[in-house]
Formats: C-alpha cells, structure tokens, sequence
C-alpha cells in the first residue's frame, strides 16, 4: 500500500493517495516523516553507514606505547617505595610524578577494559589484562571492578539509575571538583561506594571477584600506609601514594567523567549523551576527553586516534545534532 | 564473612586516625622541629588529633 505522505514521482494519483488540493494543504510537511533529529531514515543510514566507514579506518593499530606507559610507570612508581626508604628520592618530585602515573593509568587500563590492547582468544590477550590490572593499583581500583563498571556505563549512560558515573553529575565544574571529593568520603554514595553497591545487586561470579579483590587491594593499600607510617615513613608514603591517589581520583573524575557527560540529564540518545568542548588544560592533560563522543560511538577506536577520527567525523556529527561547534 | 568486612570498613577512618594521621603528624612535627605540647610526645600529639579525626569521620561520615 502506498503511503499518504510520499508523493509519487510520476505525478499519477493512487486510490488511496490525498487528492493534490489536499497535499496543498499540508504547507510544508515533508515528503518522509522526519524523526526529533529532523532526519527521515533513509538520511539516518546513510549518515550512519558513512560513519562506520570511517570509524573502521581509525580502529587498532599500534597498541603497545599503552602496554609500555603502563609497565613502565608502574615500575618506577614501585620503585619509589625503597627509594624512599634510604633517603635515595626527590620527594616533591616524586609526588608529581605519581600523581601523573596515578591518572594517567587510568588511561591505559581504559584501553584494556575495551579490549583495545588485544581481544578475548587472541595472542596477546594476556598483555591486555596485565595492563589493565597494573595500571589502576596506584589509585587502589581494581581492574575487575573498573571494567565491569565503566561497561555499565557505556551501557546505561546517563540513565539515572543505572549509571554508575551518574553521582558524578554536577551543575558546575566548581561543585563537579567539590563532588570528586566529597563522594568519596567514608559516608558517600559515589563513586567507589556506589560501585559497591552496584556489584553487591549484580551478584554475579564476576561482580563477587570485583568485589573481593577491592576489598584486598583496599588493605593491601592501608597494610602499606599504617606500615610505612609507624616505621618513620609518612610523609614518604603520603606523598608517593595516598596524596597521588586522591589527585589522581579527582582528576579522572572531573576529566573523565563529568566534563564530558554533563549535562546527563536526559541525555540518554547515542548523539547526545556526551558533548564536545575545548579544554581549557589542551588535548594531553585533559586526556583526549573533548572528543569522548568518538569513544562512546565507537570504544574500538583508541584514546589517541579519537582526535583525528573526530576531524573525519565532523561534518556526520553535526548532521547528527552534536554541537561540534566548541572543536 | 561479608559483616565481617562490612564492620572493619565501617569502623576504618578510626583505624586511619591511629595508623597513619598520628604518625604523619608526628614526623612533620619531627621535621619542623616542632615539640609536642604539657610534655607530650609527638606521636601521642598526633594520636591526640587522628583518634577523634577517626572516631568523628566515623560517626560522620566525612572526613572534614
């Protein structure tokens, strides 16, 4: 059956089409029914296969500067713990530089918990869990928990109820800064605490083995602390660990989370629920987060390559709706 | 077990304040050559403020 609202090509008039008066009357409807982007469907595929033809040119390639950034950082910072101990270390330096193993470790574990170092079955699949599980110890987060919930979170972005970053919402970047601490405290509901609780409900073989391992790597981290501590060594391990650690937290957590997610009420469509905004820190230190709406598109595509294969995607995004206009 | 952990974890800030605020207190008194006060030790001045720092976070909820 023909539909009322295409007009035939032909000119000819079908039993069941309006008469020509009739689709007079109708000003300016369109000739296909537009969706509340203001693309017909034909349009949407289009853009959409476009899209993936392009996405596809910037997935994989060269992987292992994240496995080398990873185990590389992360033996140094390990290092910094006997080196403390016989008075071998520049303190306030090493306290930077913990600081930027502790955030951007994240980054690393990030491509590991997409399986972008390398994917189940494959050869180096053991490289990708070893990054991932390396890179998150200095913020004391277990890869397990971290993947499972940042999945959770491309899952259910921005629902309210299933987003597990929805408590880091805020109406400003001051109260978002503000939230990065504040949900962290002993008697919060976000962040790890809400992890938590979201792995408790999941119950599953893999929500119980994300738990346990936060629970040792958590007294592992205090084991460290109070030992160090009543050995002579607090400030060495304050400013090696615990002060990197709550940096690095509130750091990732502004960056990763909140600028490039807020506003998330209601943003819930693939196209909307993350926007595009120039960082005032620049690409390196706010971690390529000005185009998260490539990863959420497409997680395979790396941190890296989200700045180039925004440029390709630019003109497609905008006749999605995205705001493209701060990049 | 899991009340186990629940109940250490609750009561953590307290166990915080004794094992790593009181002697983080101390040594950066040591470091700034800073003697504790009425005779006190160092570390009996940093017990002084991480112990109530603890058991109020644990009551609170919030560190400050």
């Amino acid at each position: 059956m023909m539909r009322k609202d295409i007009v035939p090509g032909d000119g000819a008039i079908a039993p069941d089409m309006p008469r020509p008066d009739a689709l007079l009357l109708a000003g300016d409807r369109p000739a296909l029914p537009l969706g509340p982007d203001g693309l017909d469907r034909y349009t949407r595929r289009d853009l959409r296969r476009e899209e993936m033809v392009i996405a596809q040119r910037f997935h994989g390639g060269a992987m292992w500067p994240y496995a080398v950034a990873a185990f590389g950082c992360f033996a140094v910072w390990v290092a910094f713990f006997p080196l403390a101990v016989m008075g071998m270390l520049n303190l306030p330096l090493a306290c930077v530089l913990s600081c930027i193993f502790a955030t951007g470790g994240y980054v690393t574990s990030h491509e590991a918990m997409h399986s972008n170092i390398a994917r189940p079955g494959e050869r180096l699949r053991w490289l990708n869990e070893a990054v991932g599980a390396v890179s998150t110890i200095p913020i004391v987060f277990p890869f397990s928990m971290a993947r499972l919930m940042h999945l959770e979170h491309h899952y259910h972005c921005n629902d309210p109820s299933k987003d597990p970053d929805y408590t880091d919402e805020a109406p400003n970047a001051i109260m978002a800064i503000y939230k990065t601490w504040y949900n962290r405290q002993p008697g919060g509901d976000g962040s790890i605490h809400h992890y938590k609780r979201i792995l408790t409900e999941m119950g599953t073989p893999e929500a119980r083995r994300a738990l346990a391992e936060t629970m040792v790597l958590q007294l592992v981290f205090m084991g460290v602390l109070f030992g160090m501590a009543w050995r002579g060594y607090a400030i060495e391990v304050a400013l090696i660990w615990w002060l990197p650690r709550h940096i690095g937290l509130s750091y990732i957590r502004f960056f990763l989370s909140w600028a490039p997610h807020h506003p998330r009420q209601g943003k819930i469509g693939r196209y909307e629920n993350t926007h595009v905004f120039k960082s005032r820190l620049g690409h390196v230190l706010s971690m390529g987060m000005q185009y998260h709406v490539i990863h959420h598109l497409y997680p395979g595509i790396p941190n890296h390559r989200t700045k180039p294969a925004y440029a390709a995607m630019r003109d497609i995004l905008k006749a999605r709706g995205v705001d493209v206009s701060p990049l | 077990m899991q009340s186990v952990v629940k109940q250490m974890f609750h009561w953590m800030p307290l166990v915080f304040g004794i094992g790593f605020i009181a002697p983080l207190i101390a040594q950066i008194m040591a470091v700034w050559q800073i003697g504790g006060p009425f005779g006190l030790s160092r570390i009996a001045v940093g017990l002084v403020i991480g112990v109530p720092w603890g058991w109020q976070t644990v009551i609170r909820g919030r560190w400050i």
